[in-house]
């Protein structure tokens, strides 16, 4: 009991400290002695419910309910100067005899009006001389030993008379009423002492972060003050405030309340610091690890300070421990705050790989240590999904994202799993747009525009799979680690590792012919539109997709390279021997023509068009199939005269142009040797190509100055040139269309014989499920190694289409053809 | 009409024997199936048509329309295709799925067509087949019938088309 109520009073001088501290430094106004007259009342209520039962409880209660009366009036109004001494001494008196216990120790007496009006002089009196502070402190010890005399004997006498009882109870009341006593307390605790604790330690954390050195606090905002308690550096008081905190901290562990008291200011505070810390530290900068000097700064700013608190030197071992547990808490807690914010920035740090290296290998730690795998993976998605997923982003822009993403992704965690989860919208993406093979091929083959180039040379020369992996398990037993938790066991874990980033391109698509056809297309745009033989720097990327898609598939590509070498022969060939047959003919009919002979059979597609040419060329191309055939015996040419180049020297009347031109415009612009003026309709007639098309080409000329447009589609040759003429159109320069038919028109002309045997089927077998429909075409249809292959999903979106369209009815779950067609 | 056929008459009769039919041979069969099939649905005439039925290429369901101007005129018919494995070398099993009421066809849809039996040549196709039978309903051979009352009715045609519309309406029931 005695323990107890020096408990509480200890407690009132804790907080008086407390609150006198915290006035001091964050002027908080709070009337702190009313609420704590409040909670001391509060938290001996239940005492004194405690000992009314032990019939003990009036004198007590009485008497400290006196004690509190005194402590309102003692500390209410302001100090006046002092008085004389006998005053002094009366009032003392006065006031002892009313306060004191032991006049109390028979019932309650309930003061005369007469004596009330005196006591309250008295402590006029006292107050004013300042004394307030000496009746306390003897209040204080006449309670005590009232306590120690009176009440403790006859508290512990009531139990000697019932043995059992005591056994049951003198061990734990003690603690039951101390807990009793806390929890009145703490659930009547004001909002306010909460802050004001958490100032208070606020306050003594910066001043330990002074003391310890932080040089990352910013000195220029307290230069004059010091950082710590926010005096004036001279006045620094920073001492003084650890010393007082250190007696704060060492009494509530007495009291078993500093856990109680501070430990969740203590842990909001360290919390918050750890954030911010992290946040203003990390945030922004990738191409660091930041890690390992967290980790330090954890210990020795946080942990160091959490040592001091709870004074770790002085503890017992369960003590220990459980502060050991709560720095392990509070690490966790760093990691997993680091690791936030990693994975909100993760996206820029993916675009920023290999730059970004260390904070992937930071956060790849992170997560070993926290359960933010899910979150990882949904926060990236989303960002993937926002800043690249939309028509706003260039095809290249995309796959340059997705290359890194694989990249770094690889370093994050091995097993593929993230990456395979993550990227799946992005692959999907990429297999709607129309470019993406394009892109990927161009990247492939052209050197210093990303890395894919290096890759290609670089990689490890093995062959591209249609998703299928070798089950032969010839790594390392010893190492294997399992998948993590939320693979996809459906897919193969080894294909998931091993996979590198081109067949990570490749299988976008799930097929690598589709690649295969695509390089075609721009290895036979690229030997068209340069014009030239060489063909060195292609046999070596040829080479290199060997490799990885094997001879079989690259088939077609050697021979279109093979066809190459051969024209350059062949071409020489004819060349000389015209020399020594008709060595000496120079006239204009005569055209020099290099050819490029290709093998109709292993060229992809060609875009037709079609071009009657001006006699003279058309002559010149004979001649020159005559003599191939002549070379070659049973084989000749087919002339596809729209592709291929034409160097023109234009004589004007004042100047000479050479250009050199697509036949198409060098054929537009030979009509007009003969006649100045040409509308579109005689044009198209004569040259057959569409008026349409003949316009664009005629754009070019005038973009050149030599045509102009005189009446609406009449066109007049402009012989001299006249400066700022307002005529001359400037028009784009045309875009380069490639010679091949572009995968659009390939795959809509496949929809369309797909389209036939639809009909025919439905015709026939009246209603079919798209299943059906898409394994009979499969079976039935799919010819031929070029013919487009036909996803069901495709398939869904044709047959959709037609349904639009009111060619099909679509109705529980299969397709019939409409009754009108 | 017989120019799609590849190989010459006298190859088939003569080198090939009709009753030898090996694996080998059911190889070049599908070829030839899958191509007929490609001719006839690229050759965009919708009055005949077939598909194989699911997955067997040897077994096809053809349609027909009757040809306008015919008392069959805007009625459809199905038709079964059965190709052996000497095909094209044999004749194709044709019969009707839909009842049919023709002289020529019997209740069991047996058609008695002469290229189909005793003149068939490995130069007609499918296609060729298909119309053939199409121009058969408005032209039936009355000499040779399976179905006498349809021959003895074919001279009112009045009376042969209430009949047979009520007929194909009767048997069709479910099917249309």
């Amino acid at each position: 009991m005695l323990r107890l109520l020096t408990l509480i009073i200890f407690l009132t001088t804790l907080f008086f400290t407390l609150y006198l501290k915290s006035k001091k430094s964050l002027s908080l106004s709070l009337s702190l002695s009313l609420s704590l007259s409040l909670s001391l009342s509060l938290s001996l209520s239940p005492l004194s419910l405690f000992s009314l039962s032990l019939s003990l409880s009036l004198s007590l209660s009485l008497s400290l309910s006196l004690s509190l009366s005194l402590v309102t009036l003692i500390v209410a109004p302001e100090m006046v100067l002092m008085e004389n001494y006998e005053r002094i001494n009366k009032a003392w008196e006065v006031i002892t005899n009313v306060l004191i216990p032991s006049s109390l120790g028979s019932q309650a007496t309930q003061l005369t009006e007469d004596e009330e009006i005196k006591f309250q002089e008295a402590v006029e009196i006292m107050h004013e001389s300042q004394l307030t502070r000496i009746i306390e402190d003897w209040f204080i010890e006449c309670v005590q030993k009232e306590m120690q005399n009176v009440v403790v004997p006859k508290f512990w006498d009531y139990f000697h008379g019932d043995c059992r009882a005591g056994i049951l109870f003198k061990n734990s009341l003690k603690e039951t009423i101390t807990t009793h006593c806390k929890a009145m307390l703490f659930t009547a605790r004001d909002r306010k002492i909460y802050k004001a604790t958490e100032d208070f330690y606020m306050k003594a954390f910066k001043v330990y972060q002074n003391d310890q050195g932080d040089e990352d606090l910013d000195e220029s905002i307290n230069t004059e003050r010091c950082a710590g308690c926010e005096e004036k550096q001279d006045k620094c008081k920073c001492t003084e405030f650890m010393q007082t905190f250190h007696t704060i901290n060492r009494k509530l562990d007495k009291l078993n309340l500093l856990s109680k008291v501070a430990g969740s200011c203590i842990t909001t505070i360290v919390h918050r610091t750890t954030k911010q810390h992290i946040e203003y530290t990390c945030r922004g900068n990738v191409e660091t690890s930041f890690l390992e000097s967290l980790e330090k700064w954890l210990d020795k700013k946080v942990l160091g300070w959490l040592d001091l608190v709870w004074c770790s030197d002085q503890m017992s071992p369960t003590q220990l421990q459980s502060l050991k547990e709560f720095k392990d808490t509070l690490r966790q807690y760093m990691y997993e705050n680091y690791a936030r914010t990693l994975i909100d920035q993760l996206f820029s740090i993916i675009i920023d790989y290999p730059e970004s290296e260390p904070a992937i290998l930071d956060l790849k730690s992170c997560l070993m240590k926290t359960d933010l795998r899910s979150h990882l993976v949904v926060s990236l998605k989303d960002a993937l999904e926002s800043r690249l997923l939309h028509p706003g982003v260039n095809t290249s822009n995309i796959l340059a994202a997705y290359i890194s993403a694989i990249r770094a992704l690889r370093v994050l965690d091995p097993a593929g799993v993230i990456l395979e989860l993550v990227c799946e919208p992005v692959q999907k993406y990429l297999r709607g747009r129309d470019n993406t093979v394009r892109c990927i091929v161009s990247s492939l083959t052209e050197e210093g525009v990303n890395e894919l180039s290096d890759e290609l040379i670089r990689g490890l020369p093995h062959i591209v799979d249609d998703n299928t992996a070798s089950d032969d398990e010839n790594e390392d037993w010893n190492k294997w680690v399992p998948d993590p938790v939320d693979a996809d066991p459906a897919s193969m874990s080894k294909l998931r590792r091993t996979s590198d980033i081109i067949s990570m391109l490749v299988n976008i698509y799930g097929s690598k012919e589709l690649f295969v056809n695509e390089y075609r297309n721009l290895l036979a745009d690229r030997i068209l539109s340069q014009f030239n033989y060489d063909t060195e720097r292609e046999i070596r990327y040829l080479e290199l997709l060997k490799l990885r898609f094997g001879e079989a598939q690259l088939h077609y590509c050697e021979v279109m390279l093979k066809d190459v070498t051969d024209s350059r022969r062949i071409n020489s060939i004819i060349k000389e021997n015209k020399k020594k047959e008709e060595p000496e003919r120079e006239d204009d009919e005569d055209i020099e023509i290099n050819s490029m002979i290709l093998s109709a059979q292993f060229w992809p597609t060609f875009r037709e068009e079609k071009l009657n040419l001006p006699d003279s060329m058309q002559r010149c191309l004979e001649n020159y199939t005559k003599k191939f055939e002549s070379l070659k015996g049973n084989r000749t040419l087919i002339w596809k005269p729209h592709l291929g180049l034409v160097n023109i020297d234009i004589e004007l009347k004042e100047r000479t142009l050479n250009l050199n031109v697509s036949p198409v415009h060098a054929a537009i612009i030979m009509q007009f040797q003969n006649k100045d003026q040409w509308t579109v309709e005689e044009l198209s007639g004569v040259l057959q190509i569409p008026a349409t098309a003949l316009r664009r080409k005629i754009a070019y000329w005038q973009s050149q100055g030599l045509l102009k447009e005189e009446a609406t589609d009449t066109f007049i040759l402009v012989e001299e040139q006249r400066a700022n003429s307002d005529d001359i159109m400037l028009a784009d320069e045309e875009e380069t269309e490639s010679a091949m038919a572009s995968m659009r028109a390939q795959l809509d002309e496949q929809m369309q014989v797909f389209w036939t045997y639809i009909v025919g089927m439905l015709t026939n077998l009246e209603s079919l499920p798209i299943e059906r429909i898409h394994s009979m075409l499969r079976m039935f249809a799919v010819q031929g190694p070029s013919t487009v292959e036909c996803s069901i999903g495709e398939l869904k979106a044709f047959l959709d289409k037609k349904v639009k369209e009111q060619k099909l009815i679509y109705s529980s779950g299969v397709y019939r053809l409409s009754r009108n067609n | 009409m017989a120019s799609q056929n590849r190989d010459p008459t006298a190859s088939a009769t003569t080198r090939k024997e009709p009753t030898n039919t090996t694996a080998k041979d059911n190889h070049s069969v599908s070829k030839r199936l899958q191509q007929e099939l490609m001719v006839l649905l690229s050759s965009q005439d919708n009055r005949v048509s077939a598909f194989p039925d699911g997955d067997n290429l040897f077994r096809w369901i053809g349609t027909i329309e009757g040809a306008p101007g015919t008392v069959y005129d805007g009625l459809r018919f199905k038709l079964v295709l059965q190709f052996p494995s000497g095909y094209p070398y044999q004749a194709p099993t044709v019969k009707f799925d839909t009842g049919c009421f023709h002289p020529n066809v019997d209740e069991r849809g047996n058609i008695c067509l002469d290229i189909l039996k005793e003149k068939w040549s490995a130069l007609y196709d499918v296609r060729t087949i298909l119309l053939s039978i199409q121009s058969l309903l408005g032209e039936p051979n009355n000499d040779s019938p399976l179905n006498s009352y349809a021959a003895e009715l074919w001279a009112d045609q009045e009376a042969y088309k209430k009949y047979l519309h009520e007929h194909y309406a009767k048997n069709n029931k479910k099917k249309l």
